[in-house]
């Protein structure tokens, strides 16, 4: 009896929910899709065009005057350079921020997970609430440490900050895909003579590839999307891209040119979006290595 | 027997230990030792000196004269700090629930062997990959009440169509929602498909077997066993909403007025531009305090999980 | 080639002692064998020796050196493991080269070692894999050859065969004992599984609850168990232990067995009993002590025949096992398949006691020693 419903072709009312299931995947495919969607038709349109079409008009002409104001005549605040120094800037930060923090997630990782000492294991669940504070609570007694240590407003103390802070996570990251490592690996490395850095350069980093790409990637989309450190600790001059991007939106120097928000914000988000595109697998294996187990 | 005799304590053994305190055994510990200094001081360290300014009368500029909760009475009979803690319990509990939604029903239709599987699911996620800021930006053009979606319904023939939440003090925190919920729930969505692509295939065959219909075995089998994943998003999530803060700053910049504003707006604006240090400070630590009631029997359960494996 | 001696060595993680005073002496080219129950203490001693644990109390010497507190790299020690640890981004002969790289022996050298242990353990062929691509037995093999390349003093196996399925099990213990018959290394081995005990050891320690219960070699350990626990955890089946009550007969002391009928056993030490007379004492016996009557036997001292009644059968091929009740204990009896034995029948059985022997009910310990 079994064989005769598995043999039967399917009937129209699964072919109706078939249906119904693509429609609806499609549709909220659509609704994700569309802001991005209007900001790139915004970006491409003059601000007359903009005033009087709607949000899903296509722009008459390719008109990149916009993405061109964005990147360097836009005022952001009382600066008219465009957003291209922030740019650089954010670069600037996430580059040495992504190393430093990777490189020591990885020793601590690496230490916790296979070289265990009394007291290694609290440590690492200390480290853990570090994932999960509100950053409001350490915001003003980080502003004071900068300045004592003379880095306030530079990207080196932004670089610090970021490093401090994302040491929790690359160091999760990295302990969770140590612990799978068996410990007799590193025990016969120790017999046959090999010691603390040799085991890690030669036998555990080797073994690392996947890991270090969900991290950087992990890093690198943290950092560069911040605003919270950018705004807090940065100088007029060595602000991240996000912070003056919300500058350049919220400064109404006469009428708001939404064209030229529109492709500065873009802009901002492309490195990101180009890392997701390139690498999504090793995006979301970050997000869930983060989330699902601790 | 002599040797035990000698050896009474452990004192001993301590003395015969040097031979082997060589720099290569000392190795783990000096390598951890910067990350352990800077998360005790910058975490921990940091933590207590807010709370320490919470109990100051701290302006502009950090003192140490104390003036016990002073700060957290002046904080809850501050009307903004009133309105931002509201915001909070609509913005965080709305967004929780419709990106749990969202997330678990999106989750399950994408586990049907859908054609372009890979494709839809990286248009749900994309959003995840970009800048609060950025989201806030274009959202804010999105929901323009004079040029975004209401003119565009309103040509497509719905001449009454109103939609003016992004200047309505009354209704502003829902676009806070709307924008978040885009942001995050593809995210959800993929850490529910990882969880039904985790679930024992033996456990829907033997489901099936005892004549279970698809919807019975999801209802009654799969999705119980994805609880632990309904925990994690729920902390996720709620960490998220406790944290928004640039997320308003681009979207609402806390108005109209201070509307919509946030506690983590809140601190910023006291501590850092109302010259209000001790009262910024105890509102982080009403923040800290939000995330660590939620914080904790999560860690305790996981822990405690990790340790019955 | 070198001597082992470990020196009342302990070991605590706080307040537990997991060591509790270990006194074993290997002579070079020994094959020692730890085995116990898990939980035992016989890794961390293994550890201890290798220098990857601290020991609290005592000494651990090498060729006579005092290496306590010696680094695991200085030890001259190789070991294998359960798992292999075979490295897993190297090729098979930079996994066997790897300890003599970090001991910077030249390359040429290096090559020819690895070329001779190749030879020696038959994976030439597998030289440039990855262990990723080698098969259970052979990563057993490449580990081995990882620990024969450096000529250590000292081996230690850390159950080693474990993870290999049952006939390569068999195949690879054949090889070690080979191995050590060619090279006369000193080996200390640990296992659970007490057959592996048996064939390979020169000499066994077994090991319970941090203290080594006894230590002697196979034949010793299974003739003369030190006490209960050692009885019950070397041979397959495991001995019968039969309560039984010691009643004086002629001025003799024998044990009284309920079999289908009420029967005495003599004991090879009478003396030993004497003291015991109205007491149960606990009589130990091997399945293979009870069989069908052989003729050349009947009649011998020590060894009496009875009728008893079959519950259950178990063929095994060469053996056929009857499980049958006496003194309402559950007792295996080892027999010829062709002699007929139908469950529930009752039939005659011979009890050889000459082999036998009796351990003090209450503390376990043997009480004809």
């Amino acid at each position: 009896m079994s064989k005769a419903s598995i043999g039967r072709q399917t009937t129209w009312v699964e072919k109706a929910l078939r249906v119904a299931l693509y429609t609806v995947l499609l549709i909220m495919a659509a609704v994700y899709l569309m802001p991005f969607l209007v900001m790139l038709l915004t970006s491409l349109k003059d601000v007359e065009e903009i005033r009087t079409g709607t949000l899903l008009s296509l722009p008459s002409t390719l008109d990149l005057s916009a993405w061109s104001k964005a990147w360097g005549e836009a005022c952001t605040g009382n600066n008219c350079g465009g957003i291209s120094p922030y740019f650089l800037n954010s670069f600037q930060i996430v580059i040495p921020a992504v190393l430093i923090s990777t490189l020591l997630g990885a020793i601590n990782g690496y230490v916790i997970s296979l070289w265990k000492f009394r007291g290694s294991d609290l440590f690492f669940a200390a480290l853990l609430v570090g994932c999960f504070i509100p950053f409001q609570v350490i915001l003003l007694p980080m502003a004071r440490t900068l300045g004592w240590l003379g880095i306030a407003n530079t990207t080196t103390g932004l670089v610090f900050v970021h490093v401090v802070y994302g040491v929790a996570f690359t160091t999760l990251f990295f302990r969770n895909f140590y612990q799978a490592i068996p410990g007799e690996l590193v025990k016969a490395a120790r017999l046959d003579g090999a010691g603390f850095f040799t085991i890690f350069y030669r036998i555990i980093l080797p073994l690392s590839t996947p890991i270090i790409v969900v991290t950087v990637i992990w890093q690198f989309t943290q950092i560069w999307n911040d605003f919270l450190f950018g705004v807090a600790f940065s100088g007029f001059d060595t602000q991240p891209v996000t912070v003056a991007l919300n500058n350049l939106v919220n400064t109404s120097f006469g009428g708001k040119e939404y064209n030229v928000d529109m492709a500065a914000a873009i802009i901002a988000a492309l490195p990101t979006l180009a890392v997701y595109v390139l690498a999504g697998k090793y995006f979301v294996r970050g997000l869930t290595a983060g989330a699902v187990k601790g | 027997m002599n040797t035990k005799a000698a050896n009474s304590g452990s004192q001993k053994t301590q003395s015969g230990r040097p031979a082997r305190l060589s720099l290569a055994d000392w190795m783990p510990k000096i390598v951890m030792a910067p990350t352990v200094v800077v998360t005790l001081v910058c975490i921990y360290g940091y933590m207590i000196w807010t709370a320490v300014l919470s109990f100051t009368n701290s302006r502009m500029l950090p003192s140490y004269k104390f003036v016990g909760v002073d700060q957290y009475e002046r904080l809850f009979n501050n009307d903004r700090w009133i309105v931002a803690l509201t915001n909070l319990g609509i913005f965080g509990g709305l967004f929780i629930l419709i990106c749990l939604f969202l997330g678990v029903v999106l989750a399950i239709f994408l586990d049907q062997k859908i054609r372009a599987e890979g494709a839809i699911r990286t248009i749900y996620l994309y959003p995840m990959a970009i800048s609060f800021i950025v989201t806030g930006t274009a959202w804010k053009w999105l929901l323009n009440p004079t040029n975004g979606f209401e003119k565009l319904m309103v040509d497509l023939g719905f001449e009454n169509f109103k939609f003016d939440w992004l200047i309505n003090p009354d209704m502003v925190v829902y676009c806070l929602v709307i924008a978040a919920v885009w942001q995050a729930s593809g995210f959800v969505m993929a850490l529910f498909l990882a969880g039904l692509r985790g679930v024992d295939g033996d456990l829907i065959k033997a489901a099936h077997l005892d004549g279970a219909s698809t919807f019975t075995t999801y209802r009654r089998i799969i999705l119980p066993s994805l609880k632990p994943v309904f925990f994690s998003a729920m902390v996720i999530l709620s960490h998220i909403a406790i944290k928004s803060f640039d997320l308003v700053a681009a979207l609402t910049n806390g108005g109209p007025g201070y509307s919509s504003d946030l506690p983590a707006n809140f601190m910023y604006a006291h501590t850092f531009t109302r010259s209000q240090i001790g009262l910024g400070s105890a509102s982080a630590m009403v923040m800290l305090g939000c995330v660590l009631a939620i914080l904790i029997p999560y860690l305790y359960s996981e822990l405690r999980g990790e340790r019955h494996e | 080639m070198a001597n082992l001696v470990i020196d009342n060595v302990k070991k605590r993680y706080g307040t537990t002692e997991v060591l509790k005073g270990i006194n074993i002496a290997i002579e070079a080219g020994e094959f020692l064998i730890l085995v116990g129950p898990s939980g035992c203490g016989k890794s961390t001693l293994m550890n201890s020796i290798a220098g990857l644990e601290d020991v609290s109390e005592g000494r651990i010497l090498i060729a006579d050196n005092d290496v306590t507190y010696t680094s695991p790299k200085d030890r001259d020690i190789a070991m294998v493991f359960q798992s292999y640890a075979l490295y897993p981004n190297m090729t098979v002969a930079q996994n066997i080269s790897f300890g003599l790289e970090m001991r910077k022996v030249p390359k040429e050298e290096r090559e020819v070692e690895v070329q001779r242990v190749a030879e020696l353990l038959q994976i030439s062929h597998l030289l440039n894999r990855k262990p990723a691509q080698l098969s259970g037995g052979q990563r057993q093999r490449v580990a081995m050859g990882r620990a024969l390349a450096r000529r250590p003093q000292l081996y230690l196996f850390d159950e080693p065969l474990s993870n290999l399925d049952a006939k390569l099990r068999v195949e690879m213990r054949t090889e070690i004992k080979k191995l050590h018959q060619k090279l006369g290394t000193t080996i200390v081995y640990v296992t659970h599984d007490q057959i592996e005990a048996m064939t390979l050891a020169d000499r066994i320690a077994v090991m319970k609850d941090g203290e080594v219960q006894q230590l002697g070699t196979p034949q010793e350990i299974y003739d003369n168990p030190a006490n209960l626990f050692v009885a019950g955890f070397m041979g397959s089946p495991a001995m019968n232990f039969i309560p039984a009550k010691v009643v004086s007969q002629d001025g003799n002391p024998m044990l009284e067995l309920a079999t289908n009928s009420t029967v005495t056993l003599p004991f090879p030490k009478p003396e030993a009993l004497a003291n015991h007379i109205g007491q149960t004492v606990l009589l130990g016996l091997r399945p293979e002590m009870i069989t069908e009557p052989q003729p050349h036997k009947v009649g011998q001292d020590f060894v009496t025949t009875t009728d008893i009644k079959v519950e259950v059968t178990e063929p095994m091929g060469a053996d056929t096992m009857i499980i049958t009740r006496v003194n309402d204990a559950e007792i295996n009896c080892r027999s010829n398949p062709a002699y007929p034995a139908a469950p529930g029948s009752v039939i005659e059985m011979m009890f050889d006691t000459s082999k036998a022997v009796v351990f003090d009910q209450a503390s376990g310990q043997r009480l004809d020693i």
